[in-house]
């Protein structure tokens, strides 16, 4: 009897479905796709507070709910946004921004609230270098405006000293600390964003904890919050920029298996995209049409690579005298540096076409160019750019010639200490493949590779900042648009990996050569182009001393999704990448040959564009 | 009853059947003599269930299995990757064929060892903390339902130590001395015996006020004696349930420690990990073997034990004896 | 049948509470066990309390931490209060209590009240305990009684078949597996969602699978054990019908051993199933504490803490009282037992 019942129900409800189905072929595909957007997320945001967070998810819902002064287009060419017009004064120092008139704050129920005006800019960098508001990114501000570290450390204590004033009430001011030829980048970063002073201090403490305690000028408003539940964001009415709005409704639900149910839901029309986990990749390629509907993500500008350890202070079983004796050896080093096999490393989380992601720089390509040649095929950085560093003759080479160098001084096998994080799957994985591949490789007469497992909690502290480790993956992702930032892990203060501690590079101001070369190309802001190039080259330098192994870049992985890619706006940081003004959903998902043929069409219009934009300056 | 008489009468029995029995003094003296023993009897009843004998059977063979195998001609290292030797690629998720018995994962680790290591890592955990919990929580327990001086102490001890989030101890031990297999059995020991305790003081407290242990109070028979002869006894067949689902249970709490990111590192294979790993794909036909080899071990291991455990309880209830 | 069983067992209680101990006897048993409940919950909390704390600093800081640079970081520190030295910060904790002030959360919703993110949280996990509760207890108890009764025949080797079946296969394992298949079937909905009543039946049945067998499994071996009695074999040398025998007898003895868990079952429905309420979307309790613990949110952890220990307290009393009731011959104070 229950049988009789589970299959008429079936059956009526599979009849319903079909129905369904027919009434809505759409008779013109590109106007009747519906331009709303679902997805599940497992990460829930903590605060809608801008102001004081530093989590990119967070970034990327205040990208879509607060504009900055300036924006991207969907080639990363910087355009005006809040800001119509903007110029800098001859010693570099003063940037003025002319606001656009009529642009409204509104709230939650999109009634205008009050108008946006300069004033809201100071008041916005008032609460973020205001210590008590235990805002997480004050420090990008205070590293480039005047006097906002010491406001900020409570040495001046008058805010109209701090480098932001609001002229008039639609001309903003900015003064720098020093000549900062990137400044302008910096401008999409949540820190720089306004908000509305009178607000502010009527919400006080409850500012971000929910949508009603937040205004609005972007493309979108917080329609509906319910932490852990979901989050409902619809357009913008009053928005200046709103006829480029093409997607009316964004609906986040809040699911702590999304990563397991979103193929499922997405498969089932639940949801707008899902990310593909790298477990059932295969199971989707396998199948011919679900393989249609996958395309591959582009990499992000988050850079991946291995570190050797200068300043060792791990288990004395692990004999960290011997690792620091052998690692200042170049030959030992170099010789490691050719035998990571990187592509069966990237193999556990990038199945298919691991080489996309590999880097041979540590600063990744399409970052950031001159006139339209890329940073990473600059002066001695385009060798290196271009060759993989695996090269197994070359690693046994070395090995030959590292134990000769080092014999007597050093025991061997060198025991060699690589901490992971046992939360992540892909890099337990990985650990394993690569202790067994280059212990293979190089032979266990000579290192001897141990994995330590670390848990979550504490990680970084417990090694890489104490110094436990021999060798171990890092990262590092951008702040600004200058090569600069990816010096930031190498340098002396940093707790990466120490390379000025290395004995054989000490130049006659008492400072090892990376630095100082790195310094020169820092110390260089008037001629961007010689200023890149110095710091390619101090890049070569330290990839060809074998300080680190480039590894790779962030991102990948593979997404089913109805959205267009080449529609979103595009840059490598802060949240212009986050926002949905200008995009659109497609009928359909788009597959990999649609995404690698408008790849490579968007690469060349972004050169062209960017060329274009170089010469208007 | 019928009502035909019977037309027997005592002359018609030949007097050549009987023997005239003779008075033997010493036998006399014997007194009731009865070859029951305990042990043996719940034994018996215990085989008399097939389905209990084989699978006893059953897990004597896995577990010795799972001792030997590493020893065995033929058999591959779990941790090992296997490359395609062509490529230097990882041979990941291979279907179960000649070489790889059951598959290999998704780097190329042959799921066969990994498996049977796996089972071997769980049952240890399994069984050491089956045996503490069994050991102290029976102890602490008796202890506790008996002896009523203690009652109030035991119960503040007990309220603090059970309320006390397991997770932020798991968390904490994790951190400070690391993921391992002798972190996770501190850590399960010390915050498991509590169940058994209450369990085992829940039933002493039912039976602790009966009139046979009011004669032996009475009597001025010791505690413990009271205890050992008294009590325990009449409760062997729940304190037998628990103890044989103290192992399946200690597998299950480890499958839900690695689900919230506090088990194994992947490097040591258990069967917590290995099913976390495969549950994942379960959507994928061509994945699934990954899933479904663990799930089938741990389901063995769990149904034997729990049938085990339920008929010794019924067989080493007297009652049931023959 | 079940009905005039449990109108049987409310006369029971109401008899219990006249006859045997008297209001004021059961009054000063009360007292002193909740004097002794505070000084419980009080060591809990502070040694909770001592636990968080030694956890790493670097927890407080979610993602950004990589940039932030000392001064930031201190900064951030003393603004949470975690720079004082920890009894200052467990007499704010106390302080604030007596206020009836739950406290801020610091890392999981900055600045929110507490007291605001357990209560959007805890009617859906009470909810969903609940209904489990029932359908668990209604179906398990039936089926032990079942199982009992036909002991080793159909309905018992049935009832082994589940039983087994749910305590082999893991509770991860099963769930996803209905929540896949099921709605595939049914065409159900894969998520929760309060505006859609049919999204609520799949939650609450998986989540009452697992008591189910827990309860038949107990139930049956307790009521087994009551079969073999003597008493019951003079009861049916007597020649009481087996309907009878067990209404009156084996049901209410066998009931006994479970009585105690009952109260602690329906306080604990609140603190959530993890796995269903993550796997349905459910924004009930259940993951709360594992969450908010990895991320070190010391205020909730120490307010979840000290709801969950007083439930723990109150049900583990609730228990003994309701399993002295059941049983005459069960005295929970020192008088009347000798040592």
């Amino acid at each position: 009897m229950k049988k009789v019942i589970a299959l008429m129900l079936t059956v009526a409800l599979s009849m319903s479905v079909l129905a369904g189905c027919k009434d809505s072929a759409p008779k013109d595909k590109k106007t009747d796709v519906k331009q709303e957007y679902s997805t599940v997320y497992s990460e829930e945001l903590t605060t809608l507070n801008y102001l004081v967070t530093a989590s990119e998810n967070e970034f990327a819902v205040a990208a879509n709910l607060v504009d900055c002064l300036v924006e991207h287009d969907k080639y990363g060419v910087v355009k005006p946004s809040l800001a119509t017009d903007w110029s800098v004064s001859s010693d570099g120092l003063v940037w003025t921004f002319n606001l656009r008139k009529g642009v409204k704050w509104v709230d939650a129920a999109g009634k205008e609230y009050a108008e946006v005006q300069a004033q809201d800019f100071v008041d916005g960098m008032n609460y973020v270098l205001d210590k008590k508001n235990n805002s997480e990114t004050a420090n990008l501000a205070y590293s480039v405006l005047k006097d906002a570290e010491k406001f900020y450390k409570g040495e001046v204590t008058d805010f109209t000293q701090v480098g932001v004033k609001a002229k008039s009430p639609y001309v903003l001011e900015y003064t720098l600390k020093a000549p900062t030829p990137y400044f302008l980048s910096m401008l999409t970063y949540v820190c720089f964003m306004p908000v509305n002073g009178k607000f502010l201090a009527e919400t006080g403490d409850k500012f971000g904890t929910d949508n009603k305690t937040l205004l609005y000028n972007g493309a979108y408003l917080l329609q509906t919050y319910e932490p852990q539940n979901s989050r409902v964001l619809v357009a913008n009415d009053k928005y200046w920029d709103k006829t480029n709005v093409f997607i009316k409704k964004l609906t986040y639900t809040y699911n702590k298996e999304a990563a397991t149910l979103s193929p499922e839901l997405f498969t089932r029309g639940e949801i707008t995209d899902a990310t593909i986990p790298t477990a059932s990749i295969d199971e989707w390629m396998n199948d011919p049409t679900k393989k249609e509907t996958v395309r591959p993500i582009a990499t992000t500008f988050y850079t991946f690579f291995y570190a050797f350890n200068f300043n060792p202070k791990f288990d004395v079983k692990y004999q960290p005298e011997n690792w620091k004796a052998a690692v200042n050896n170049l030959n030992f080093r170099k010789s490691l540096f050719n035998a990571l096999d990187k592509t069966a490393a990237m193999t556990t989380a990038e199945p298919y076409e691991p080489a996309r992601r590999l880097s041979n720089t540590i600063t990744p390509k399409n970052f950031i160019d001159i006139k339209g040649v890329d940073y990473t095929a600059l002066g001695s950085l385009a060798k290196t750019s271009s060759t993989s560093s695996f090269d197994a003759t070359k690693a046994k080479d070395f090995k030959t010639k590292a134990m000769e160098e080092l014999k007597g001084k050093v025991t061997f096998p060198v025991k060699v200490v690589m901490p992971y994080n046992t939360s992540s799957s892909d890099w337990t994985n990985r650990a394993q493949v690569i202790e067994q591949q280059m212990e293979t490789l190089l032979g266990k007469d000579f290192i001897d590779i141990i994995i330590l497992p670390y848990p979550p909690t504490g990680f970084l502290n417990a090694t890489r900042r104490a110094g436990n480790y021999s060798f171990m993956e890092c990262n590092w992702g951008p702040d600004y648009a200058d090569p600069q930032t990816y010096t930031d892990p190498f340098t002396s203060e940093s707790n990466y990996s120490w390379i000025s501690l290395a004995t054989d590079y000490k130049e006659a101001n008492g400072k090892g050569k990376y630095e100082n070369m790195v310094n020169a190309a820092k110390a260089e802001i008037l001629d961007t182009s010689k200023r890149y190039k110095l710091f390619a080259d101090a890049e070569q330098f330290l990839i060809d001393q074998a300080f680190v192994i480039p590894y790779s870049l962030g991102g990948g992985g593979f997404i089913a999704s109805k959205l267009d890619p080449f529609t979103s706006p595009y840059s490598p940081f802060g949240v212009s990448s986050s926002k949905f003004k200008g995009q659109k959903i497609m009928d359909k998902a788009m597959n990999t040959a649609t995404y690698k043929k408008g790849f490579d069409a968007w690469q060349k219009a972004r050169s062209e564009a960017l060329k274009v934009a170089a010469n208007k300056k | 009853m019928s009502n035909t008489k019977l037309n027997k009468s005592i002359d018609d029995i030949d007097p050549l059947l009987f023997d005239f029995a003779s008075y033997d003094e010493s036998r006399a003296e014997r007194a009731g003599y009865s070859n029951y023993s305990y042990w043996q009897s719940t034994f018996q009843v215990f085989l008399k269930n097939k389905v209990a004998a084989a699978l006893l059977i059953l897990i004597i063979v896995l577990v010795t299995y799972t001792v030997l195998q590493p020893y065995l001609p033929n058999q591959k290292s779990p941790t090992k990757i296997y490359n395609n030797p062509v490529t230097g690629i990882q041979l990941r998720n291979h279907a179960p064929d000649k070489e790889f018995l059951f598959g290999t994962n998704s780097i190329g680790q042959d799921l066969w060892s990994r498996i049977w290591s796996g089972t071997r890592t769980s049952l240890e955990i399994g069984m050491l903390v089956g045996i503490w919990q069994g050991l102290i929580g029976i102890t602490v327990g008796c202890l506790w339902g008996y002896v009523r001086k203690l009652d109030g102490i035991i119960t503040e001890i007990y309220n603090v130590l059970d309320n006390i989030p397991n997770t932020i101890i798991m968390v904490l031990l994790a951190y400070i001395l690391r993921p391992s297999i002798f972190t996770l059995v501190f850590a399960m020991c010390i915050t498991n015996w509590l169940s058994m305790a209450r369990f085992v003081r829940n039933q002493i407290i039912i039976i602790r006020d009966r009139e046979y242990n009011l004669a032996s109070r009475c009597l001025g028979t010791p505690i413990g004696r009271i205890i050992t002869k008294n009590l325990l006894p009449y409760l062997v067949s729940v304190i037998m349930l628990q103890l044989a689902l103290a192992i399946p249970m200690a597998i299950g709490a480890e499958v839900f420690l690695t689900y919230i990111g506090l088990g194994l590192p992947l490097n040591t294979p258990s069967l917590g990990n290995l099913i976390n790993e495969g549950r994942v794909i379960m959507m994928s036909p061509s994945l699934r073997y990954q899933l479904i080899f663990p799930a089938v071990v741990l389901s063995v291991i769990t149904i034997s034990f729990y049938v085990i455990g339920n008929t010794f309880a019924d067989a080493s209830d007297p009652r049931n004896h023959v | 049948m079940l009905i005039a069983y449990i109108s049987g067992l409310c006369d029971d209680l109401i008899v219990f509470y006249k006859d045997k101990w008297g209001w004021q006897q059961l009054l000063k048993y009360s007292l002193k066990r909740l004097v002794k409940s505070m000084v419980t919950l009080f060591i809990v909390i502070s040694v909770v309390f001592l636990f968080m704390r030694l956890m790493p600093e670097e927890g407080y800081f979610g993602q950004g931490y990589e940039k932030l640079d000392l001064v930031q970081r201190e900064a951030i520190l003393t603004n949470l209060g975690l720079r004082d030295p920890w009894f200052v910060q467990l007499g704010h904790f106390y302080k604030d209590l007596f206020h009836g002030d739950l406290g801020t959360s610091i890392t999981y919703r900055p600045k929110v009240a507490v007291a605001e993110i357990i209560e959007s949280k805890i009617f859906y996990s009470l909810y969903f305990g609940l209904a489990a509760l029932v359908i668990a207890l209604i179906a398990g108890i039936s089926m032990g009684i079942l199982m009992a009764r036909s002991k080793n025949k159909f309905w018992d080797k049935l009832g082994n078949g589940y039983i087994v079946f749910i305590s082999a296969v893991p509770a991860a394992v099963y769930y996803l597996f209905l929540q896949l298949y099921v709605t595939d079937i049914f065409n159900l909905p894969i998520l929760f969602n309060k505006s859609n009543p049919v999204s609520f039946i799949l939650p609450a049945l998986s989540m009452a699978l697992g008591p189910t067998a827990g309860y038949a499994m107990w139930m049956r071996r307790y009521m087994v054990d009551e079969l073999n009695k003597d008493y019951i074999k003079l009861a049916r040398a007597k020649g009481l019908s087996n309907k009878v025998i067990m209404r009156k007898h084996v049901l209410r003895n066998a009931f006994v051993p479970m009585a105690q868990y009952l109260p602690a079952s329906i306080l604990y429905t609140l603190v959530g199933s993890i796995y269903i309420e993550s796997l349905y979307s459910i924004p009930g309790t259940g993951g709360l504490l594992v969450d908010t613990i990895q991320r070190q949110d010391n205020p909730i952890v120490q307010a979840l803490v000290l709801i969950y220990a007083s439930v723990g307290i109150i049900s583990l009393f609730l228990g003994d009282m309701l399993m002295a009731s059941f049983d005459p011959r069960i005295n929970l104070d020192k008088q009347g037992g000798i040592r």
